[in-house]
């Protein structure tokens, strides 16, 4: 079949009534959370995964990724009217988006902020609609080695492009494999770290530890910090943005766009990484750059574009490879798992159905959310009046109940509440939960692939350097581990030095 | 560690990380103390964690050694209201929900949650415990048919 041909089936499968109807919810879904600063996609995604359970496998997917997306264009809405990114992908959007606001060009913001993240959405399905099959394609030739080498490089690459400090970072995805390795062990039997209890023997539950982690503490972080009830709406005037608006916009959306695709690709890479790179390019490029947050339109459309690309882009890795690059997409990952698909280069050829189906959706998602976003914005802005004493039992609900219908014991959302706990501690102890949600859903994979390796090569480890491939990762993350390791060796050591001369 | 007046010096919340990550990669190795190693070419069902174990008590060993050079700096003060009442009504909810109903269980948890953010009315809380409760059974009971009682006969 013809790509045209695919990408039409693709179309046919998403525009039926139910795929299309979830398509819907999930963006009207990702705006609510977009907009509420109370809540992310990562903590709606946790809760809504075993949900997806009762729906098909298309229907579900198609909903979960147009939460993730429809939460960048509900997270730029609050940023530019009120100041407060509702998700860490529209930090920079603020900056400008505010200013214009306060200038009286609300509307105008909010109008360049949808179109241009609509433009970037449409590049990036047709990036993935390329991409995909030529990428999945290559990693057909893929040996267990070269999977072993994949899959440490997107785990290290992943925490030096994340915020934080790559130690802490690697800590955590340590603790995430670990979190992998309880239960029983794959080919031997045997049972592992699992303190002799029952529930345990068959591993701990993907979404036990995501509403754990980003549910549960969530909320109590959220509890901790009171105030933002003071929300200050700037009125939203004409729509339109003027004629000079699009002239000085649309350079900014199409560079806007081809970082995010491009960030949106790496490992670690996002909408927040996207959104920020693409700000200070703009910055870089321009004429003015002095101008930059005083409400200059290049800065909302640049970053918003990107970070619609890079949420977008960020499912090649995953749909391709099989191969997560941040936790939205670990996410994803088990989601196709509740249904016995396994992301990879396989889904392509034996359910074409789901990849073009998926791709489609994200268009059309896009498409919806701009009439989503733009006629009815006065109505999402009227949910930011929702005090957080009210939305956080609901969000407390849906985490409960998400937990203990999985498998119906108590034991799972006594283990989420720990999980709570622990996700507690990390955030007082400053450690990104990020990296152990990779860590986890990768752990079985890696150890799977490190056994066969080995096992074919009688235990020689020589193979994972001779492969050119293999070799070629193996050597990049040597290069980015060197990078990093480096530069903050040195800055302690000086710290060191300063303090022993004084 | 010293206490925090006796020095200026400890960068607590990576303290803290340090910590945990030791603590953690002890209990895998005492965890996976009684399982077989196993060679390169036939891994046992240790060998992984064990590595692992190994490779985040070395981490947390280094986050902790350079933390405590490094100018003190403060962990953000714990309240314990939120922590305590959330993790609480949780748990209380497992069990509710399985022995005496979805009803009586989500009640519980709206209302004793709410009580980690003290300071709203009470019929606020009331009727929101009662629509989310109409609203769970309906999607999640009826339409999704999670298994779950609704009443605890």
């Amino acid at each position: 079949m013809s790509f045209f041909d695919l990408l039409l089936m693709g179309f046919s499968e998403a525009m039926t009534w139910q795929n299309l109807s979830f398509c819907l919810l999930g963006a009207l879904l990702g705006t609510l959370i977009g907009v509420l600063p109370g809540i992310g996609p990562t903590a709606t995604i946790a809760v809504l995964l075993p949900i997806t359970f009762y729906l098909p496998p298309l229907a579900g997917i198609i909903m979960l990724a147009g939460i993730y997306y429809g939460a960048q264009y509900g997270g730029s809405t609050t940023a530019i009217l009120v100041n407060l990114p509702g998700e860490a992908s529209a930090v920079v959007t603020a900056l400008d988006g505010y200013q214009m606001a306060q200038q009286g060009r609300a509307g105008a913001a909010l109008a360049v902020a949808a179109l241009g993240s609509f433009f970037a959405g449409t590049v990036a399905t047709f990036a993935i609609a390329i991409a995909g099959p030529m990428l999945s394609q290559f990693a057909l030739n893929f040996g267990p080695a070269e999977y072993v080498s994949l899959m440490v490089f997107g785990l290290l690459a992943a925490t030096i492009l994340a915020s934080g400090p790559v130690l802490k970072a690697v800590g955590m995805i340590l603790i995430g494999l670990l979190l992998g390795m309880v239960g029983t062990d794959q080919e031997t039997g045997a049972e592992r770290l699992t303190f002799g209890a029952l529930e345990l023997f068959d591993g701990i539950d993907f979404v036990v530890i995501a509403i754990g982690l980003f549910g549960f503490s969530e909320i109590i972080a959220n509890l901790e910090r009171s105030g933002s009830d003071n929300v200050k709406l700037a009125p939203v005037t004409r729509l339109w943005p003027t004629k000079d608006d699009f002239r000085r916009s649309w350079g900014a959306v199409l560079r806007g766009t081809g970082i995010g695709t491009l960030l949106g690709l790496l490992p670690g890479g996002g909408a927040t990484l996207a959104s920020f790179s693409a700000y200070s390019l703009e910055k870089k490029v321009s004429k003015h750059p002095q101008k930059f947050g005083t409400g200059v339109v290049e800065g909302v459309a640049a970053p918003e574009a990107a970070n619609n690309a890079a949420a977008q882009s960020s499912f090649i890795p995953l749909l391709t490879l099989g191969i997560p690059s941040n936790n939205m997409m670990a996410m994803m990952l088990s989601a196709f798992m509740i249904h016995g698909i396994t992301p990879g280069p396989t889904v392509l050829t034996n359910q074409p159905e789901i990849f073009w189906g998926l791709v489609a959706s994200m268009w059309i998602g896009n498409a919806l959310l701009v009439l989503i976003n733009l006629p009815m914005v006065g109505l999402w802005v009227k949910l930011l009046t929702i005090p957080y004493r009210l939305l956080y039992p609901a969000i407390l609900l849906f985490c409960c109940i998400g937990v203990y219908s999985m498998n119906n014991r108590i034991f799972d959302v006594m283990l989420a509440a720990g999980f709570g706990l622990l996700g507690y501690a990390f955030r007082k102890a400053k450690c990104e939960p990020g990296p152990l949600l990779l860590g986890f859903v990768l752990g079985p994979l890696l150890e799977a692939n490190i056994r066969r390796t080995l096992l074919i090569e009688q235990g020689d480890p020589g193979i994972f350097v001779e492969r050119p491939i293999s070799l070629v990762m193996l050597s990049a993350t040597v290069v980015l581990l060197a990078l990093m390791i480096l530069p903050s060796f040195r800055k302690t050591r000086e710290e060191a030095f300063q303090e022993e001369e004084s | 560690m010293a206490g925090p007046s006796a020095t200026a010096k400890g960068d607590r919340p990576d303290l803290l990380t340090a910590a945990i990550f030791i603590g953690l990669g002890a209990l895998g190795l005492f965890l996976a103390r009684g399982l077989d190693f196993g060679t390169p070419s036939m891994m046992g069902p240790a060998f992984l964690p064990r590595i692992v174990s190994v490779l985040l008590i070395a981490i947390g060993a280094v986050v902790g050694l350079s933390a405590l050079g490094r100018p003190a700096v403060a962990i953000e003060a714990v309240r314990l209201r939120p922590v305590i009442v959330i993790t609480l009504s949780i748990v209380v909810f497992a069990y509710a929900a399985t022995h005496l109903g979805f009803v009586i269980a989500s009640f519980w948890l709206i209302i004793a949650g709410s009580l980690a953010d003290p300071g709203g009315r009470w019929w606020h809380t009331l009727a929101l415990a009662a629509g989310l409760t109409i609203f769970g059974a309906l999607v999640f009971v009826y339409g999704l048919g999670v298994q779950v009682p609704l009443w605890p006969f």
